[in-house]
């Protein structure tokens, strides 16, 4: 196809995804251009003098929102998640090649916990929760054990939320774990174990080095889904907020173009996350190159 | 409550700044318990309405207490006390609400005795009486769940007894905003609120427990009906409300729904809506935007809502004692003004008055024309010299209330009705 | 659900190996194997399974202003199919599902053809790799960012004095405001074609990337029209992404219930929505009844969707 001349259909399609793109990066601009508001200036156009103003007071804090403490909290849970979204479903991927009894049952809802709705999840991690704290309570009044009399309630960022987001982020690693494993010639642990290499080993300096690149994929995904993830965390949240569930109240809360030049801080973050995931998938990707040449 | 106060030498060592401030200027202003010691953090939930980085920098500054403030929306409020008891350490919630929250045995009772100024607290939610006189109690009138049996009774009392639900933050009556710059005529019932002149460019909230009641003042406005009691509705006065609203939805009266206060003031301010059920400090903030608003007294009268403090039942010890501080100081006077400069009104108006400018008082309070230009809080301009409030003086305006925001006892039918509203 | 097919993953070069002295070794793997496993099956255990079944039990409890109470009951049902017999006026719950369905075909139709567009461009019409990568990474980085902030970034544009009607009425192209821009149907189709266009274009770009160049040289040798290679052989194989690509959109918008809120001006139904109003009312019961039918809406249209594809083959 490469030797054939720009058909017209070139050019069509060209300028479809021009305008797609335009499309695509049109509000987020608007809202950049609109987060250098003046001082005076509203949340829509025409713009009020350009200045920084919003910055310095998002940085002096949202006054009632305790904006820093939820990207903190966001930043830190996306973490977890990630961290652990790479160990499981890397894992989960070895299991799977080894084939084992119930494997399609375990598909099968790793795929439904992608699909099933949201807020379906939500509700029934919610429900899940409350009823534990029934139990919890009930168990307090009944037995008179101090420890439990302060019960309040389980639920928290590193038990229900944690769990919401990982139905949310699991699926997806597990799915890219599949396609990396399909393309991954076993004849590199063969050749592992025929120089007298342990399990253990071979997965160390063999398996993980080459998937490398790909569990930063995984694990980049893991951590932005979850720094986004709102539908699934709101009805499972303890009583401090995430970042995105903390934005949706602002935008209810806000009158001021603040919540744009969090916009633009926030969008400018998750850039920043994923320069650095790619910077260091491509990194490892020469490094491996490197090394394969000099062991050639 | 002076022997919770430890001063070890690293504490004293880090408040050396903010901590010894709060214990130099304790005793000044009188409040003198838990301050010091490690700093404490009160997790306050409410909705954002309330909640001021001002009133948290000033409470630290006094109290040395910390605020860490939870905004939602007010039935997310109502959620998380019966959901989540322990995720917070104070509540700012309306007292309607409380017809919930008493019975799942999540709140106590606070003890009037801990209060300063228990005896101070305004009539309207003691009596139900602005200057002697009775107003409108319809609705979850705070009067008629101010008070409990018992500290941890789930029973309200008919009369005063030691035990208060909630502490009175802000209370108002509330109206339709306008944009009289955009309707050019005068309005004076809430019929207009569903007038076809006013087609897609009128709002109304959507709390479906607050909602509804907009909606029967504009029905009782409009003579098709009267109800016994709007804050209680039988199921057929549900269904005979939501019938009207729905009618107006399918033939496009509605540009949008707000749950917000700020939602509030978005819409009004981009010129969305030219009419909406609002609250006052929003009409302020759109005034304060540049744009017109007024916050119309109508005929009919006002629907009232007040909320107030109140105590999780697992708050005890050093905790429960900065809570108590802090609602002692949220009554002595600053935030009471502060509050007042907004449109709202405070719980204790004697010291509220003496935190206030005599000419801001007569403007806010006594409905007098402004002798200078009215500021608000922040100390941008809200009002030039000469203006006077909407709606007049606080007797005049809290002594037309026609209703209270209220939970109905046919609420979960209402629920579904409303739902059945926004399908329409 | 049952019907997604088992992996067709390559077995590892061992199970070809000499089948004598593996017992042992064969045990130690498939204990292996399940200690792998067990964390995510434990996670989907706690997180996934149990909540949903419990989902189905509450709803069917009974409950009052403050608390469930675990007494049998189908009320919540009744009241989810509330005057649905009655064929004159849909009831609400046949009438949310409608507007929630006419979302999930307007957003799919969208979806689908921005989607198959821009993925066919980058995959066919694009000659080096760098350069595909480099689109590709420009229509995917939006994703990254906040949905609730790209949402709220279409209100200053749109709103009766936003920049597109303020732009039209100065160019002379319209005298009033078109109202319809914001808090409409329009509205809402214009958020979730921008956020979810990309899983779309993810999907099918993965199975375009993945079609033999030289089947497409044979096409056109064989005289081939574009549009007939385009019709005959690429669609064919694009189905998978396809699929994969719809079910996404689809559960997305069906389970939504912030987009509509914020770009309906909290005016539109949604499933979702309910839901929502219904756990914010403390009613959950009522909400689990709403949500298990949702489920099974959901479930529906998946199935129907995986007798088209086998999904793990196409990874």
């Amino acid at each position: 196809m490469s030797d054939r001349p720009r058909s017209p259909a070139f050019y069509a399609l060209a300028a479809f995804f021009a305008l797609f793109v335009a499309f695509l990066y049109g509000p987020t601009l608007t809202i950049l251009v609109l987060s250098f508001q003046g001082p005076q200036g509203g949340l829509t156009f025409p713009m009020n003098g350009v200045s920084t103003h919003w910055f310095g007071k998002l940085w002096a804090g949202l006054g009632i929102v305790d904006i820093w403490g939820a990207l903190w909290r966001s930043l830190r849970l996306g973490l977890v998640v990630m961290g652990l979204t790479v160990v499981i479903a890397f894992y989960a991927g070895l299991a799977f090649r080894k084939r084992f009894r119930g494997e399609g049952m375990l598909f099968t809802i790793a795929v439904a916990s992608l699909i099933v709705p949201s807020i379906v999840v939500s509700l029934g991690i919610g429900l899940e929760f409350r009823l534990l704290d029934d139990a919890v309570n009930w168990a307090a009044a009944a037995t008179g054990w101090g420890w439990l009399q302060e019960h309040g309630t389980l639920m928290g960022l590193y038990t229900s939320a944690l769990g919401a987001h990982l139905t949310w982020t699991l699926p997806f690693g597990l799915l890219i774990m599949f396609a990396v494993f399909n393309r991954f010639d076993p004849a590199y642990e063969e050749a592992a174990r025929d120089l007298g290499a342990t399990g253990s080993q071979t997965l160390r300096h063999v398996v993980v080095p080459i998937l490398g690149p790909s569990l930063v994929g995984v694990a980049l995904f893991g951590f932005t889904l979850s720094f986004d993830e709102l539908a699934r965390t709101s009805q499972a949240i303890g009583g401090r907020n995430t970042l995105p569930l903390e934005l949706q109240g602002l935008t209810t809360t806000v009158t001021t173009p603040e919540i744009y030049a969090l916009g633009t801080l926030t969008t400018g973050m998750s850039l920043a996350v994923i320069s650095l995931a790619l910077g260091t998938s491509l990194y490892l990707q020469r490094r491996k190159a490197r090394a394969g040449l000099r062991l050639g | 409550m002076t022997t919770t106060i430890k001063l070890s030498r690293r504490t004293l060592l880090q408040g050396a700044g903010a901590t010894g401030l709060a214990l130099g200027a304790g005793p000044i202003t009188g409040f003198p318990n838990v301050i010091a010691a490690e700093p404490v953090t009160l997790r306050y939930l409410g909705t954002a309405v309330n909640q001021s980085g001002d009133i948290a920098r000033k409470v630290k500054e006094d109290l040395g207490i910390t605020i860490e403030y939870i905004p939602v929306v007010t039935d997310e409020v109502t959620k998380r006390v019966v959901t989540q008891p322990n995720s917070f350490d104070l509540l700012d919630t309306e007292f309607f609400s409380l017809k919930k929250l008493i019975p799942s045995g999540n709140i106590q009772g606070m003890d009037a005795r801990r209060i300063k100024q228990a005896d101070n607290i305004t009539p309207v939610f003691t009596k139900g009486e602005v200057a002697g006189k009775k107003i409108g109690d319809q609705g979850t009138a705070p009067k008629k769940v101010f008070y409990l049996e018992g500290q941890n009774s789930k029973n309200f009392a008919g009369s005063a007894t030691e035990w208060i639900t909630l502490i009175p933050t802000t209370y108002n009556a509330d109206t339709l905003g306008i944009r009289p710059d955009l309707i050019k005529r005068p309005i004076s019932s809430w019929k207009e609120l569903l007038n076809p002149e006013f087609k897609g460019k009128a709002s109304i909230l959507n709390i479906p427990s607050i909602g509804i009641m907009d909606a029967a003042m504009v029905i009782e406005a409009t003579g098709d009906y009267t109800y016994p009691d709007k804050g209680n509705m039988t199921k057929a006065e549900i269904d005979r409300t939501i019938k009207v609203l729905i009618e107006a939805k399918r033939a496009g009266q509605f540009r949008a729904f707000w749950q917000d206060f700020n939602e509030s003031v978005n819409l009004m301010a981009s010129g969305e809506t030219v009419i909406q059920s609002m609250w006052s400090p929003a009409v302020t903030k759109v005034r304060s935007q540049g744009v017109a608003c007024t916050y119309q007294p109508l005929k009919e009268g006002y629907r009232a809502w007040a909320t107030g403090f109140g105590l999780p039942k697992t708050l005890t010890g050093r905790k429960l004692d900065a809570a108590y501080d802090f609602i002692n100081w949220f009554l002595s006077g600053w935030a009471g003004a502060y509050l007042n400069r907004q449109g709202y009104y405070s719980a204790v108006l004697e010291t509220a008055k003496a935190n206030m400018e005599p000419y801001e008082w007569a403007y806010w309070m006594e409905g007098k024309p402004a002798e200078k230009d009215i500021k608000g809080p922040d100390g941008s301009v809200l009002e030039k010299a000469g203006a006077t409030r909407d709606g007049g003086s606080f007797e005049t305006r809290m002594g037309s209330v026609a209703c209270w925001n209220a939970v109905m006892d046919e609420n979960t039918y209402m629920v579904r009705k409303w739902n059945e509203f926004i399908a329409a | 659900m049952t019907d997604i097919a088992l992996p067709a993953i390559a077995n590892t070069a061992t199970e070809s190996a000499s089948t004598t002295s593996l017992t042992a070794k064969m045990r130690r793997r498939r204990v292996l194997a399940y200690l792998q496993a067990a964390p995510m099956a434990l996670v989907f255990l706690v997180f996934f399974v149990v909540p949903l079944a419990l989902t189905l039990i509450v709803s069917f409890w009974s409950y009052n202003e403050y608390e469930i109470i675990p007494a049998f009951t189908v009320q919540n049902y009744i009241d989810v199919f509330e005057g649905c017999l009655n064929t004159a006026d849909a009831c609400t719950t046949v009438r949310t599902y409608l507007s929630t369905l006419k979302f999930c075909a307007l957003t799919w139709a969208c979806t689908l053809v921005i989607g198959f567009t821009v993925a066919y461009f980058v995959a066919f019409h694009v000659r080096s790799k760098t350069m595909q990568m480099a689109l590709f990474l420009v229509c995917t980085i939006p994703f990254w960012t906040s949905n609730v902030i790209r949402m709220i970034s279409w209100i200053p544009l749109l709103g009766r004095n936003g920049l597109v009607n303020d732009t039209l009425m100065g160019l002379g192209l319209i005298r009033a405001p078109i109202e319809g821009l914001l808090y409409s149907d329009f509205s809402v189709v214009l958020a979730f074609v921008h956020l979810n266009t990309v899983f779309m274009i993810v999907p099918i770009f993965n199975s375009m990337a993945r079609i033999d160049r030289s089947l497409i040289e044979a096409a056109y040798d064989s005289g081939a029209t574009g549009w007939q290679t385009l019709w005959n052989v690429v669609v064919p194989l694009a189905k998978p992404g396809i699929a994969i690509g719809s079910i996404f959109v689809i559960t997305l918008v069906m389970g939504d219930f912030v987009t509509v809120g914020v770009m309906g001006g909290q005016q539109i139904a949604s499933v979702g929505k309910v839901i929502q109003v219904q756990m914010s009312a403390l009613q959950l019961p009522a909400a689990a009844a709403n949500a298990v039918v949702l489920l099974g809406a959901v479930m529906l249209m998946i199935v129907a969707m995986t007798r088209l594809i086998d999904l793990r083959k196409e990874l």
